[in-house]
């Protein structure tokens, strides 16, 4: 249906890419400003672990960096409500703070700090600049670590999430560069906010793995929840059971993720690469590790080479382990982007670094060893079910995919070179 | 929640004398399974057609008619209503006396009647005049809204003895901590506990839940995690 559109978009894509291999990290160290409170679960800190570790591996040269580009207010406007965007800057002057509560602000979750909408702008800023980098040929990927508020709704902060960013990198790529966008979420967390804000949509598709509502914020995320309309098929939702582990969350990675890309055919992949899947994060109970989340990164890598020019933007998300945990999932993923090599050990020069700060101590390897985790009981059971889930799931996004519902996909599943 | 916050204020009723088979056709082509069957005190019988809010004139309210009635009409079917053919005024099948609502009636009390006498929907009776029609599917959208599902939120369960101001108190330790509640429903109670089912606006529901279990309450979702007992 939009061949040539296509043919013709991919043709150029393909000639910037040539031009440039380049990975770029997004980064301004005013990203960290997005500091809920200090007492807050989402640590800001986590952008600058990341970027020392990386250096530490020698893995972030001076030249992966980019510098920060200006949002336009419009485009804001394009994913939230203008009613909330002004409440929000309110807020954020220490103003209207009995109206925000409406729009989900000033609670537990979401309390209102000076500087918000700046912060939180920046932040946005940050992830579009990322897609802009690669949606305009100048880079072939880029990460926003920094990024990753997926749960932010078109008028209302949710989950740790005031705007969108991710939803901003989207339409920048499909309303200024006319391209489809496939989002992967990885985060522990179901990425409800950004599946709405898309669901009607015939050019994005979400896919979200997640621990199962039944147990989990935000409730949502079921199987069922297919998209709507003209974005039917369009979203793709595998709820896991906690103490999924490491290999039963590559096996329904392996059975969901590659084939919903091959039915979508995107012109690029936006990865949502949230760190709160992990074993040690204190809000959730995935229970992963870093050997499962970095072969994740690499296999969204690798579908993004099979699928979409190689064309990749990585954010951060969740991760309430910032110190041991976060880094090292986003060194990983960064390393899955650039395709570096980390060396095995943690650099002594970043632990020592950071020693101070650290109220745990900082681990020594860059990847767990889960054999040396105490079993998970009912690992079978669990994987089992995980398994049946997958299966099921699949059975009926391929009745849609197929056209046996309605919808609009290429069904051929030809790879694109 | 009242009947007149979730009822189809529409109403297609249709008169006691049209043949079975239109009646069939009209379910079909409204996509619509209950008819509330209304004789008006000029005519002798109501013309078929969606009414609106009816004005003024009082609708003599005869009967109801389900698909449930019409389904085995003209069937070669044992259970097949005897001497009724399509070409029969709808009259010869429908319910009558018909069970009504008033839309001032709090929901529930309309849920337990549609439960109890097992049907399917309810005309609503504003002393005369028919203004609207309820069924069984508004109440499954009533308790969707109700539950507060559609909000971002972490599932509850708490279980507190069944005396003044344990909610409360609850409540009062989740307000401690700043979050909001977008719904609170019963699940169950006797005489001596009662459970709650809260939706709390909050991504860390499990540091919720063990916060509330230090405090003293019973938090039955989500369950204890091994390794925190």
């Amino acid at each position: 249906m939009t061949g040539d559109r296509r043919e013709a978009g991919g043709a150029e894509a393909r000639e910037a890419e040539r031009a440039t291999g380049a990975v770029r990290f997004v980064y301004d160290p005013a990203l960290a400003d997005y500091e809920l409170s200090p007492e807050h679960p989402f640590r800001p800190e986590r952008l600058e672990l990341t970027r020392t570790l990386l250096e530490a591996c020698g893995a972030l040269p001076e030249d992966a960096y980019a510098a920060v580009e200006t949002l336009p207010a419009r485009e804001l406007a394009r994913v939230h409500a203008t009613r909330y965007i002004d409440a929000v800057k309110r807020a954020s002057r220490g103003e209207g703070l009995e109206e925000a509560y409406a729009f989900g602000l000033g609670t537990g979750d979401n309390p209102v700090f000076a500087g918000m909408h700046e912060a939180v702008l920046r932040v946005c800023a940050a992830t579009v600049t990322a897609v802009e980098l690669v949606a305009s040929g100048r880079a072939l990927r880029a990460a926003n670590f920094g990024g990753g508020l997926h749960h932010a709704q078109r008028a209302k902060a949710s989950g740790f999430c005031v705007y969108n960013d991710l939803a901003l990198g989207i339409h920048r790529a499909v309303d200024e560069h006319d391209m489809r966008v496939a989002y992967v979420d990885l985060d522990v967390h179901h990425g409800d906010g950004v599946q709405w804000l898309f669901y009607d949509s015939p050019n994005v598709m979400t896919v979200s793995l997640h621990e199962s509502g039944r147990y989990l914020f935000p409730g949502t995320g079921h199987t069922y929840e297919t998209g709507r309309g003209p974005g039917r098929g369009h979203a793709v939702n595998m709820p896991l059971e906690p103490f999924t582990e490491d290999a039963s969350f590559l096996e329904a990675f392996d059975i969901v993720v590659p084939r919903a890309l091959q039915a979508f055919q995107p012109d690029l992949i936006v990865l949502q690469a949230g760190a709160d899947m992990h074993r040690n994060d204190p809000l959730a109970d995935l229970s992963l590790s870093l050997a499962a989340m970095g072969a994740a990164y690499r296999r969204v890598a690798d579908l993004s080479e099979r699928f979409s020019g190689g064309r990749l933007v990585a954010t951060g998300g969740g991760g309430y382990d910032p110190f041991r945990t976060a880094p090292r999932a986003w060194a990983l993923a960064w390393a899955a982007l650039t395709g570096a090599e980390l060396p095995e050990a943690v650099p002594e020069a970043w632990r020592q670094r950071w020693a101070e700060a650290s109220p745990v101590t900082l681990p020594e390897r860059m990847v767990d060893d889960p054999s040396a985790w105490e079993p998970v009981p009912r690992r079978d059971t669990i994987s089992s079910h995980n398994r049946v889930v997958a299966e099921r799931l699949m059975e009926v996004m391929e009745t849609i995919w197929s056209g046996a519902a309605p919808g609009t996909y290429d069904s051929d599943g030809e790879e694109r070179t | 929640m009242l009947v007149q916050d979730i009822m189809t204020r529409k109403v297609v009723a249709i008169g006691p004398d049209m043949p079975i088979r239109d009646v069939n056709a009209l379910m079909e082509q409204r996509n619509i399974r209950h008819f509330p069957i209304v004789e008006s005190a000029g005519k002798g019988s109501a013309d078929a057609g969606a009414r609106g809010s009816a004005q003024g004139e009082a609708d003599h309210l005869v009967g109801i008619v389900s698909d449930r009635d019409l389904r085995l009409v003209g069937a070669d079917h044992p259970l097949a209503p005897r001497g009724v053919y399509a070409t029969d005024p709808v009259r010869k099948v429908m319910a009558a006396p018909v069970l009504t609502a008033h839309p001032l009636d709090p929901i529930e009390e309309t849920a337990k009647v549609l439960r109890e006498h097992k049907i399917g929907a309810m005309p609503v009776m504003d002393g005369p005049r028919l203004v609207g029609i309820v069924t069984g599917i508004d109440m499954l959208d009533a308790l969707v809204q109700m539950s507060g599902v559609y909000e971002a939120a972490t599932r509850l369960e708490v279980e507190v003895a069944n005396r003044p101001g344990e909610l409360a108190s609850v409540l009062a330790a989740i307000a401690a901590r700043n979050h909001n509640v977008s719904s609170v429903m019963t699940s169950r109670s006797d005489a001596e506990s009662v459970t709650f089912v809260l939706r709390v606006n909050t991504v860390d529901g499990r540091g919720l839940a063990n916060h509330l279990r230090k405090s003293g309450f019973v938090v039955l979702w989500p369950v204890e995690k091994p390794t925190e007992s």
